[in-house]
């Protein structure tokens, strides 16, 4: 943490207090990045960044108002706290809410790691390369790499207040995407996926390219199949999307608001009893993991579902005193410009008990949806609805058959809770794939598909 | 402020290891917002952001950094230095000079938005929360809010080019909810302009809000849309993004300039139905989408896309027209500073026909009027496309009957844009926020009402 930085903010909360704020609070997050994009064996795109922002919120007339800045100058200081002022005097919510005085421990997190820091261009560049010339030759019908990047990102964040809380943390990660063509005749079909890595030595460009050249490969030829109501198994990657798209659902802050399909469920079954839902701060060896929230609070393990049963939705400290329990932790913001809000930690489905064959065998007949496409339009985030454009294959005497897309596939997400049939044992907590809510794979009864 | 002598230093430094077009990018901008729920005031913000892009070209590989530190000229020209030594190409020794700079007002507004009190918006966000509850009994949630930034932007690059931009945009959002056992439906509009206040001051948000709260109660109401391949009279305005999503992202530079678009080396040929002529129009006065100069300094044009159907032009940008030895068509754009600008739309629409919306109607024996449309997304290379219907109806014997739930369109961009067999003459526009590589911007779609022979409907029923 940069001591220039430090005194900034010490001096802003001094002032703070003589602007007649009661409490006040900073939150600093700095990012840098470096990225290298590869294109027909050249390098055809660099960027590097440096950013900062800082935003400010303090208690005044009993109101909690916010401002930000990215110039980090002394001569801001004035805007800051006089944007924040103003905000207090708009907001007619009245503010219960403190700031936070911390809490004794933290758990111990090492999300920096030194070998990816000494990470260099040239290093980047041929990986990004290599990459691109690797998938290539995959397979012949593998016509352009439209998508080759290699980038390496680190970050801080700190957050200091008038009761003389300090959460300070720092990060860094290497992230590689690669994205495709392939053509066969007049059909192209695409496939792009991205890794994050926190070590250099989980990275291995052949294991990448054989995941993303075999799959395009396996796409060639998809067409769209008869409108069915049939069963389908959503593979993992597609039941976390649609997973992360209801999330919101299970945010205090929307059922306190009635905008959530949840309100007034608590202790109620929601779920079939395979259906255990977790969140959790800090999962050992993760890299998508936090010491502390928002604003302050150590990280937690919340159930939200245990074997179908309602337990709890994910509180910050505002919403926490409303229902008159204690946080779980999981206050977040959209970067320094955000008020505070909730978002889920390391959210997860528990697996269940069966590999993919076995749910294709227990389904015998039906579509294994690989992707789902326009979930920021095609749902109803609060009733659940959603009918959404999907690829996949067709599962026919539970073997994988002919490659599926042009079709939708339509349901509602608290029943698709409701009428899961089987879960598989498909979800990896510490892969570099692995992104903050994951499901394992979902074997689903009578889902409306539509197609020719 | 970075003064003209730094900039040409650090556009001279951009060009010291290599490089053959260096151009800076400042942004400083103003962004306020307030936000009410059920009628309340519930949140509220305030922030300012700025920083510095430096980009360097060579041939068609790009170099791009950027900050938010104005302050350390030495940094910013050894982030340039360490830019240009990543080409590691030949060095001209240029030094840039700059002409004397011109200034742009891409938006003219009336009253700065910074100049009104919040407390004036809340007033006339709290009146329409109150109309649209008032609307119906099953109207349970409102919310209601305004955006607005004020921006200026300095462009200068080693051709000399320095220009200052003003940019001024504002934005209301409503959405009513209706609730009835456990279903919730929302009627939405986020009309936007490239006015000042006076955009809040003379827009009529007290029937915005009348028209959400009339599609909320109507969506409670309807059942499950069915699914399977039919014809689809899509409603003007927002229906637009069809064609934004089936085309519009296709003709991006973006795209053609590596060929990898489905409308790569098409010009000249016949891309759609021969009724449809189409345009990007970034200088229609006050619209949302529109500009004065893009975000390379570059003059902003009305680009006729399609006529009668036949592909005219693309949308290119200062690498699009490298790789595609055609002109830049002033279509530059970024979020902000911390993206490298690319080729994308401003205003783009299908230009009004001679049908009238009734005989499209009427001409239809069965199918789905998609009156309101919400958003969608592409995939250029394979022209797959999605998109959502906010509010639809089934038609049956040329009359539009009940209302239908949940309805997705899907297709490819090619295979629809010959499959729109009608165009009516009620051209309307309407904004929204593009995403894309060079980040979320500010564009309008629109169109009259059209119909589609044959598109997927993708349903519950």
């Amino acid at each position: 943490m940069d001591k220039q930085i430090r005194e900034y903010i010490e001096l802003l909360l001094k002032e703070a207090e003589k602007a007649g704020f009661i409490e006040s609070e900073v939150y600093y997050d700095s990012d840098a990045s470096m990225s290298i994009s590869a294109r027909e064996g050249k390098i055809i795109q660099y960027e590097n960044s440096d950013t900062t922002a800082l935003s400010f919120r303090g208690l005044f007339n009993g109101q909690m108002g916010y401002a930000s800045t990215e110039d980090i100058q002394k001569d801001m200081i004035p805007f800051l706290l006089s944007q924040a002022k103003d905000n207090c005097g708009v907001l007619e919510v009245k503010e219960s809410i403190t700031v936070y005085e911390g809490d004794k421990e933290y758990p111990e997190f090492n999300g920096f790691s030194e070998d990816l820091e000494a990470l260099t261009y040239d290093q980047m560049a041929e990986y990004a390369l290599s990459l691109e010339k690797a998938l290539l030759a995959f397979d012949s019908r593998i016509e352009a790499v439209d998508d080759c990047y290699t980038m390496y990102s680190s970050g801080e964040v700190y957050i200091a207040n008038s009761k003389g809380m300090i959460c300070e943390s720092k990060d860094n990660s290497f992230d590689v995407y690669i994205g495709c063509r392939a053509k066969e005749g007049d059909d192209v079909q695409t496939y792009g996926k991205g890794w994050s890595y926190t070590h250099l030595s989980e990275f291995d460009i052949d294991s990448c390219v054989k995941d993303v050249g075999s799959r395009v490969i396996a796409k060639l030829g998809a067409a769209p199949i008869p409108s069915v109501k049939t069963s389908i198994v959503l593979d993992k990657k597609a039941a976390h999307s649609l997973l992360a798209s209801f999330v919101g659902s299970f945010s205090a802050e929307a059922i306190q608001k009635g905008l959530s399909r949840l309100c007034g469920k608590q202790d109620e079954v929601i779920a079939n009893d395979k259906i255990t839902l977790i969140d959790e701060g800090m999962i050992d060896g993760s890299p998508l993991c936090l010491p502390f929230d928002a604003e302050g609070v150590s990280a937690k393990r919340t159930v939200l579902i245990d074997k179908g049963v309602f337990k709890s939705p994910l509180h910050n400290r505002k919403t926490a005193l409303v229902d008159g329990v204690m946080t779980t932790g999981n206050a977040s913001r959209g970067g320094a410009k955000g008020a505070i809000g909730i978002s889920p930690s390391n959210l997860y489905i528990e697996n269940g008990e069966y590999s993919l064959d076995d749910l294709f065998k227990k389904m015998d007949n039906g579509v294994y949806i690989t992707a789902l496409h326009g979930l920021h339009a095609g749902i109803n985030s609060i009733s659940g609805d959603f009918s959404l454009m999907s690829e996949g294959f067709v599962i026919k005497d539970g073997m994988i058959g002919d490659p599926v897309n042009q079709i939708t596939i339509a349901d509602n997400f608290f029943d698709v809770l409701m009428k899961v049939d089987a879960l598989g044992n498909d979800v990896e907590y510490f892969s570099p794939e692995a992104t903050h809510i994951q499901s394992p794979s979902l074997l689903i009864p009578d889902v409306s598909v539509a197609g020719e | 402020m970075l003064s003209k002598e730094s900039i040409e230093r650090i556009l001279t430094a951009a060009l010291s290891h290599g490089g053959d077009f260096s151009e800076v990018y400042i942004e400083r901008s103003k962004q306020s917002s307030v936000s009410l729920l059920n009628g309340v005031v519930e949140g509220t913000g305030s922030s300012l952001d700025c920083g510095i892009g430096i980009r360097i070209l060579e041939g068609d590989k790009c170099v791009y950094v950027f900050s938010n530190d104005l302050y350390h000229e030495e940094k910013l020209i050894r982030m340039a230095q360490n830019a240009s030594a990543s080409l590691a190409g030949t060095p001209d020794g240029k030094t840039v000079y700059l002409e004397p700079q011109m200034e742009y007002f891409s938006q003219k507004y009336e009253i700065a938005p910074t100049a009104v009190s919040k407390s004036e918006r809340v007033r006339k966000l709290r009146a329409a929360s109150e109309t649209a509850k008032a609307y119906s009994a099953l109207i349970t949630q409102t919310s209601a809010s305004t955006a607005d930034v004020e921006k200026d932007v300095w462009i200068a690059n080693s051709d000399g080019l320095y220009v200052k931009d003003h940019r001024c945009r504002t934005r209301i959002m409503i959405q009513a909810i209706s609730s009835s056992n456990e279903d919730k439906q929302y009627g939405y509009f986020g009309p936007g302009s490239g006015e000042g206040y006076e955009f809040f001051e003379n827009y009529d948000i007290d029937a915005l809000a009348t028209e959400a709260a009339r599609i909320a109660t109507t969506m409670i109401d309807a059942k499950p849309c069915p699914s399977g391949k039919m014809p689809v009279v899509i409603g003007n305005g927002f229906g637009g993004v069809i064609f934004h999503e089936a085309c519009g992202h296709a003709l991006e530079a973006t795209a053609v300039g590596i060929k990898s678009s489905y409308f790569t080396d098409m010009q000249g040929k016949q891309i759609a139905s021969p009724i449809v002529t189409a345009y990007d129009d970034a200088k229609i006065a006050k619209e949302w989408g529109s500009y004065e100069i893009d975000d390379e300094g570059t003059a902003s044009t009305t680009n006729l896309l399609i006529k009668d159907g036949i592909l005219n032009s693309y949308l290119i940008d200062k690498i699009g027209s490298r790789r595609m030895g055609q002109s830049s068509t002033g279509c530059a754009r970024r979020q902000n500073y911390s993206f490298a600008p690319t080729s994308r739309m401003s205003n783009t629409f299908i230009a009004a026909g001679s049908s009238k919306k009734e005989d499209i109607i009427a001409d239809t024996e069965y199918g789905i009027y998609a009156a309101n449309m919400g958003g969608g997304s592409v995939d250029t290379s394979t022209g797959e496309f999605n998109f959502a219907v906010n509010e639809a109806y089934m038609i049956r014997n040329g009359m539009i009957c009940e209302p239908v739930k949940g309805a997705t369109l899907i297709g490819k961009g090619n295979e629809v844009l010959m499959n729109i067999d009608r165009v009516g003459d009620d051209l309307k526009l309407a904004q929204g926020i593009c995403g894309s590589v060079s980040g979320n911007i500010p564009v309008d779609v629109g169109q009259p009402t059209i119909r589609v022979s044959e598109i997927t409907v993708g349903g519950q029923a």
